[in-house]
């Protein structure tokens, strides 16, 4: 190592120290998922947010070779659906126009009904072989399409009718010849043209009997004015210069390889390289590492194929010279990085974009080594840094020789790979981006629908021609697609506003005690539930805060083997805690430990062993086939294969009262005993921001309940992504347990009773963790519930029965797999199954169907049905400072992590294939970091699409309870919220905290909302509005029992 | 009733309810009937249960009557009589020690796992693909199990191949699944060819391709084969290259875990349980020529050692979890046809039944391995360590390195096959086409292939 740092010093660092850069920036791009089992949801474009949002789809879409938003067939199924309607798209497209929509167009139509035609209606498009197809031998020259409407089509023919009566037949004069000047060059033109079409017209009228023209049929004339309209279309765009550039040409060598010739470098260079990442980067799914991994990616490789008798394949033939060479010359990464676009002839200006396209062509693979590069503390072998540039020169090497063998075999091309590209180039077939027919086709089609005149249409200039197909043109797929989901977006957002505003102003403060208050995470899913406990028991309150309740910790269970961090992924705890069982059982805890952990080396065993040739040939041929027993258990009758497991497995647990290890003896904290945990002030410091946040200061409960939440599911290597975002992707009960021991603890509560928060004495903090797949909830430290509050807490755990039946009603109408018309209890026994079957792929359906999330009082949104859509953060805008210091603060984590939720969904269904992960079925557990498809693929990252199958994908609406004033300052000071909501990744609105009133962020400043006025429907129970369906559900208000008793 | 007729009716039960479930799902296929998931997984379970419990009852009356050998005669279907010429085709069902457990082994599987695809793909759009393409396995799998001539085990055979084949390629969207499941076919078509000729050799020595012809009507194992040595070696040879293909041994090992293109119950019932064994049963059907030929038996051994020992070493460098448990199957079938090799029957059908059971369930449970991993961590309390093998202690750096590269690259047989074997045969061939394409360009006076300037379907709406 010490040679090459000499060798870079001489002269050379600076081209090789950007050449780093250059592959750092590249790496932005890649993937930013980490280890799957620790998911965080992110913004799938996070590299693109500096960008407005659409100009970045579109930048983000090209370059990663997706699709930015929905195709126009899936919006007309939505459309179809009555998620969005034709009035959503024209008021998305005159707000796009403004005064530029009247303009008229060759005197044809306005622009806005020229774009309405195009937005509204399929427009078909294929080669020019399949075009004539369909004009010559199918129906289109003889049947208008059918969404023409009669009135249009009766109308176009029957003036077609007239002007060849009249201008054709009856003067024989050229038809709309008298309209040129004379003199004007163009006139000479278009009075070629005009004979030409009048030959043409004369011709035609032959054809279809001119004799007995007065007696031709409707139909007859029908198929006429179509044949006459595509010959007028053709020549008319004929010679029209078009505008759309064609694309240029693939900076890869490889991308223009198989353009040129269909052979693909990367089906020679992928399988080995997935295979060699996969061996380095593995965590230990291989009983055998790779040798020499310590040494680095590139040495490892080296080391691995200089080796003599390497693989056979022809295309590796010089790949064991080449890595000795690299060798004996001392090449370091970097060097060898630079040697390889020398060889490739990539020019210092391209660098970049090349190198970018070449990282992303593996890209999953390639982000992974970058994440555990930058994030070792969140793997168990980590990987040096500078793993990223040594797969990069691995790759070029791999790339230059697969490269030249192709090109020699398919092509003969044996010169230097430098002029490889401009070789290919040449030969690479040359196409009109659109053709004459295509071009011609699509004014066909308009035509028809927009009922065009023949005449008109007729007597276009060429200099009109040109601006009509401009004009057609300059309104490209993308920005169709771009008002369409505009259009859908507008839907949902004037719904939830309206549904807002019709809640009216705030209600009267609650002056009676409740009856308890439970606190949820503000996740989507835990707003029916919420909504349920209130419904169950109207004397209740809810709260809605970040999951981790502001407790970030390493935590590691009684039956753990590690600490996990339990916290948003953008902190790093400082502070540890376990959990132990209580002294007096701490005998059988260690017996209990003893044997876990010889089942634990037993399983391990056996794990490895029946994977090798002896031991799996012992195991089965002895017990192999008591391996029905559970294989057919499990599949047949998942429920009683859980209770038996669970039962058997009840021996081996912790017992089950332990202690939370929260407070800190020592000074310094760390993960030792003694050194773990919090002391008073930062518990109390912890407390009272968490009160603060949600509101809470006075009118407390008998009891208030801290409940995190989870999911546990079985054989689905995405768990994690159903778990609690704020907790790091991990199970979120520990956090509650936490606040509700620091809150109960009496020296924090008289250090907030000093900081003027006062806990009335008989007030039990009790935490629990909710499991959002089978609607469990668990609560912790029940041992510790004083004598006075026990029976009052037995009925509270019954009625959360209720609660929980109901939520898990509300979820199965989601579920194809259970019947719509099931019982509360058969609804709860049918998501416990699920969560215990092994061939469930959809155990729960995550934050599918996102796209709301409210900052403010829960007065403002109590019951109102949001159908599991809304994250509901609490915040009371009248505790709050003049600096808004608190709504700041809870911005600040609201705004990334549930964007960064929404837009991870967003793209993920957008374009389920690349941005997401693809179907479930194939994956395959790789390195045990990530997914492929099958044995061989890049690592997939994104969502799968069992995930977000019922997902639309709208950007987030945000609403926080508070003055347009304050959350401008907010946006001013972080520049996180100002990035996105002034480049438009989430849609923002603020309710005015003391009326009814709204503004909506244009993206500059608030405009006033003007409601809609459709009324809010009301019932009397949740399950009165979404009982029978199974689709999204607007939105609705449940009346309270006192209003619907009066 | 009379107990034969009895066998005769539940024998043929057992192979008509799976028959029927193809034609069923089949028929509305090509008739354009779409079936809703439930009646498709309702159709399926019953056939499997009524397959099922007709192969049990078979197994009871035999166990009651104290048989060991059972035949359902389905008759000959063709018949040619001449002076010198004999041939006739039958279709023959038998039930023994071999073929029942086997049978039952196959509908006990597919049972479960086709309860676990119900589930597993819900509102996916090839439901109904899929279960028809099992059904169509299933059948293969039954006729197989019990085909009494060698033109019956190839018909099961065959459909064994194709439906494996176009399950790998289930995914039709992506290149890769089908790229892969062309390649899994190409290597079936391979051991196909071997069985054919071996069929028809078989029939040119002995005059017939009924198994009882050729080794006798003495209840499996017992019974030998009518053939000489020579005959023995060069039809089990054959069998042998058909048996490799089928089971992926050396040296056409590459295509199982690009087998694992198609979704999770597919992969665990054809790889892990069912698919992989057909080969090794093959050869257990067929032991009686084994037993004629030293040399023969050998060359089994021989394959199969090789392939345990190059499928352990393969699996032990897996990175990923299916290709892990695909080399640890393969290593276990190279097991089974040693002891096949050996002439240890009743050890290698034990060990069959044994391991198929137990890759299937672990198939079945691969995506939960890093729920599995954490479990054994948490219980273990530490993170789960391998111990330095003799291996790693003993052998010499680059002796290391250099076996680590072989069982990584997977033996490099892929790329042997595709240089040595398939390279050569497409040259050839390319060559042929060029030539043709000038004699016709030549004729034509011009560019005579149209199919060259057409570009597929783009037909479509603007997006």
């Amino acid at each position: 190592m010490l040679v090459h740092e000499d060798r870079v010093s001489t002269g050379r660092r600076a081209p090789l120290d950007r050449l780093r850069h250059e592959i750092e920036h590249a790496a932005e791009f890649l993937p930013a998922q980490g280890p799957i089992n620790v998911f965080i949801h992110h913004n799938t474009l996070h590299a693109f947010e500096h960008l407005p949002f659409h100009q970045a789809v579109r930048d983000g879409a090209r370059l990663l070779g997706c699709q930015p938003y929905l195709t126009k067939q899936q919006y007309r199924q939505i459309m179809e659906r009555g998620r969005f309607t034709m009035d959503d798209l024209r008021a998305v497209l005159a707000e796009h126009l403004g005064s530029a929509g009247d303009e008229s167009i060759a005197g044809l139509s306005t622009r806005f009904d020229l774009r309405m035609a195009m937005l509204e209606h399929p427009l078909r498009l294929g080669t020019d072989e399949e075009l004539r197809w369909v004009v010559a031998v199918s129906e289109g020259l003889h049947r208008f399409r059918s969404d023409v409407p009669a009135a249009v089509r009766d109308r176009t023919i029957q003036e077609t009718r007239h002007w060849i009566m009249r201008d054709v037949l009856g003067s024989g004069q050229a038809a709309g010849g008298q309209d040129a000047a004379e003199g004007d060059p163009t006139a000479e033109v278009s009075h070629q043209r005009d004979r030409h079409i009048q030959a043409a017209l004369s011709d035609m009228m032959a054809e279809f009997g001119a004799q007995s023209i007065e007696s031709w049929s409707q139909t007859k004339w029908e198929r006429f004015t179509l044949r006459a309209l595509w010959r007028i279309c053709r020549d008319g765009v004929h010679g029209v210069a078009g505008r759309t550039a064609p694309p240029p040409p693939p900076v890869r060598h490889r991308d223009l390889l198989l353009l040129a010739t269909g052979e693909d470098t990367d089906q020679l260079v992928h399988p080995l390289l997935i295979r060699f990442c996969a061996a380095f980067l593995d965590q230990g799914i291989a009983p055998w590492p790779l040798p020499s991994r310590e040494k680095g990616l590139f040495d490892a490789f080296i080391d691995l194929y200089s080796l003599p008798g390497g693989p056979p394949d022809a295309w590796l033939a010089g790949l064991r010279r080449e890595l000795k060479r690299v060798r004996a010359e001392q090449l370091s990464p970097l060097e060898s990085i630079r040697e390889s676009l020398t060889l490739l002839g990539v020019e210092p200006e391209e660098e970049s974009e090349f190198i970018t396209a070449t990282m992303l062509a593996l890209r999953g693979w390639f982000g992974m080594i970058w994440q555990t590069e930058q994030r070792a503390d969140r793997v168990a072998r980590a990987v040096p840094q500078g793993s990223l540039v040594e797969a990069l020169a691995v790759r070029l090497i791999l790339e230059r020789l697969a490269l030249t063998f192709v090109a020699r075999e398919t092509l003969g091309y044996a010169g230097p790979l430098a002029g490889l590209r401009a070789a290919l180039r040449q030969r690479l077939p040359k196409r009109e981006p659109v053709s004459l027919d295509q071009r011609a086709f699509t004014v066909f089609e308009l035509a028809q629908l927009l009922g065009w005149n023949l005449r008109d249409l007729n007597n276009l200039t060429k200099a009109q021609w040109t601006e009509l197909v401009n004009e057609i043109e300059s309104f490209d797929s993308l920005q169709r697609r771009q008002i369409h989901h505009e259009a859908f977006e507008r839907r949902y957002r004037l719904q939830a506003l309206d549904a807002l505003h019709q809640m009216g102003p705030p209600p009267a403060k609650r002056s009676s005690r409740p009856r308890f208050q439970a606190v949820f995470c503000l996740d989507d899913r835990e707003e029916s539930i919420r909504r349920h406990v209130e419904e169950v028991a109207p004397d209740a309150e809810t709260f809605g805060v970040a999951g981790f309740y502001n407790v970030p910790m390493y935590y590691r269970g009684a039956a753990d083997a590690h600490f996990v961090p339990l916290c948003p992924v953008v902190i790093r705890p400082q502070h540890w805690t376990f959990e132990e069982v209580v002294l007096p059982l701490e005998h059988v805890a260690r017996r209990r430990a003893k044997i876990r952990k010889l089942l634990g080396s037993l399983v391990h065993r056996w794990h490895l062993g029946s994977r090798t040739a002896t031991g799996g040939a012992v195991i089965a041929a002895t017990v192999g086939a008591l391996a029905s027993v559970p294989l057919v258990g499990r599949v047949l009758f998942p429920r009683l294969a859980a209770r038996t497991r669970r039962m058997l497995s009840e021996f081996v647990q912790p017992p089950p009262i332990t202690r939370l290890q929260l407070e800190r003896v020592e000074a310094s904290p760390g993960p030792i005993s003694g050194h773990v945990g919090f002391t008073v002030d930062e518990m109390a410091d912890m407390g009272e921001r968490v009160l603060r946040d949600m509101g809470l200061l006075t009118n407390f409960a008998r009891f208030v309940l801290t409940i995190g939440h989870g999911s546990r599911s079985l054989n689905n290597p995405h768990k994690s992504a159903y778990d609690c975002g704020a907790c790091g992707g991990s199970m979120g009960g520990p956090n509650g347990r936490a606040i509700a021991q620091i809150l109960n603890d009496p020296r924090v509560r008289q250090v907030l009773a000093g900081r003027g928060i006062v806990i009335p004495s008989d007030t039990v903090f009790v935490g629990g963790l909710h499991n959002t797949c089978d609607d469990s909830i668990t609560f912790y430290d029940l041992d510790r519930i004083p004598r006075s509050h026990s029976e009052e807490f037995k009925e509270i755990v019954e009625l959360f029965r209720e609660v929980r039946a109901r939520n898990a009603h509300e979820r199965c109408r989601r579920f194809q797999s259970a019947p719509l018309n099931i019982t509360p209890e058969a609804a709860l026994r049918h998501v416990e199954e699920r969560a215990e079957d092994l061939s469930q792929t959809r155990p729960e359906l995550g934050h599918a169907t996102n796209a709301l999330c409210h900052v403010g009082r829960r007065s403002r949104t109590r019951g109102l049905f949001m159908d599991r859509r809304a994250f509901l953060t609490s915040y009371d805008p009248e505790l709050d400072d003049e600096n808004h210091t608190i709504l700041a603060r809870i911005l600040a984590a609201v705004f990334p992590v549930c964007a960064g939720i929404n837009l991870e969904y967003l793209f993920s269904y957008v374009d389920n294939a690349r941005f997401g992960c693809g179907s479930k079925l194939p994956h395959n557990v790789a390195s045990l970091l990530g997914v492929m498809d099958g044995h061989a693929s890049d690592l997939r990252t994104g969502l799968p699409w069992q995930m977000v199958e019922i997902h639309e994908p709208l950007r987030l609406l945000i609403v926080v309870e508070t003055t347009p004033e304050a959350m401008l300052q907010i946006m001013q000071q972080n520049e996180v919220i100002n990035r996105l909501c002034r480049n438009g990744w989430v849609q923002l609105a603020t309710q005015s905290p003391d009326s009814d009133e709204i503004h909506v962020f244009n993206g500059e400043r608030f405009e006033p909302y003007e409601p809609q006025g459709t009324p809010l429907p009301e019932v009397a129970t949740s399950a009165q509005w979404y009982r029978g369906w199974r689709d999204h559900l607007g939105f609705a208000r449940i009346k309270s029992p006192a209003e619907a008793s009066s | 009733m009379d107990p034969s007729t009895l066998i005769q009716i539940l024998g043929s039960a057992a192979v008509a309810c799976p028959a029927l479930l193809v034609l069923v799902l089949g028929g509305c296929a090509l008739l354009d009937l779409r079936l809703s998931e439930r009646v498709v997984s309702h159709l399926t379970r019953w056939a499997v249960v009524a397959g099922l419990l007709a192969a049990v009852g078979v197994l009871v009356v035999m166990v009651v009557q104290g048989h060991s050998r059972e035949v359902v005669d389905w008759g000959n279907w063709i018949r040619i009589e001449h002076e010198a010429l004999h041939y006739h085709f039958s279709v023959k069902f038998v039930f023994d020690r071999l073929s029942v457990p086997f049978v039952i082994l196959a509908f006990v599987l597919c049972g479960t796992i086709a309860a676990f695809a119900d589930a597993y793909l819900h509102r996916e759009q090839g439901f109904s693909r899929f279960f028809m393409f099992y059904a169509l396995f299933l059948l293969g799998m039954v006729i197989s199990a019990l085909a009494g001539t060698i033109e019956t085990l190839f018909t099961g055979w065959e459909l064994v191949g194709l439906s494996s084949a176009l399950l790998v390629a289930f995914f039709q969207d992506r290149t890769a699944p089908v790229r892969n499941g062309q390649r899994v076919w190409t290597v079936y078509r391979i051991a196909d060819a071997a069985f054919l000729m071996a069929a028809i050799a078989l029939h040119h020595f002995t005059g017939q391709g009924d198994f009882d012809g050729l080794m006798g009507s003495g209840p499996w194992p017992a019974g030998t084969a009518s053939l000489a040595h020579g005959q023995a070696l060069f039809v089990g040879l054959l069998l042998l290259v058909a048996a490799a293909g089928k089971s992926a041994l050396v040296p056409f090992s590459g295509w199982l875990p690009r087998a694992m293109e198609g979704p999770t119950p597919s992969s665990a019932i054809f790889y892990g349980a069912l698919s992989v064994h057909l080969g090794a049963y093959l050869l257990l059907r067929v032991g009686p020529v084994l037993e004629c030929s030293l040399l023969l038996s050998a060359a089994v051994v021989l394959v199969g050692a090789v392939t345990a020992i190059f499928a352990s070493l393969a699996g032990r460098v897996q990175t990923d979890i299916k290709s892990a448990l695909s080399f640890a199957s393969l290593t276990q079938v190279g097991i089974i046809v040693v002891e096949i090799g050996l002439g240890l029957r009743y050890i290698a059908l034990v060990h069959l039944l044994g391991h198929a059971c137990l890759r299937t369930l672990q198939f079945l449970r691969a995506p939960s391995l890093l729920q599995d991993y954490r479990l054994m961590e948490n219980a273990i309390g530490d993170r789960l360590s391998v111990r330095a093998s003799f291996w790693s202690r003993w052998v010499p750096g680059n002796v290391q390195r250099w076996f680590y590269r072989l069982a990584l690259e997977r033996g490099y047989l892929d790329a042997f096959l595709n240089d040595v074997v398939a390279r050569p045969f497409l040259r050839l061939f390319r060559f042929f086409d060029r030539l043709e394409r000038k004699l016709t360009d030549a004729i034509s006076g011009g560019p005579s292939r149209e199919s060259d300037r057409l570009r597929p379907s783009a037909l479509d709406e603007l997006p």
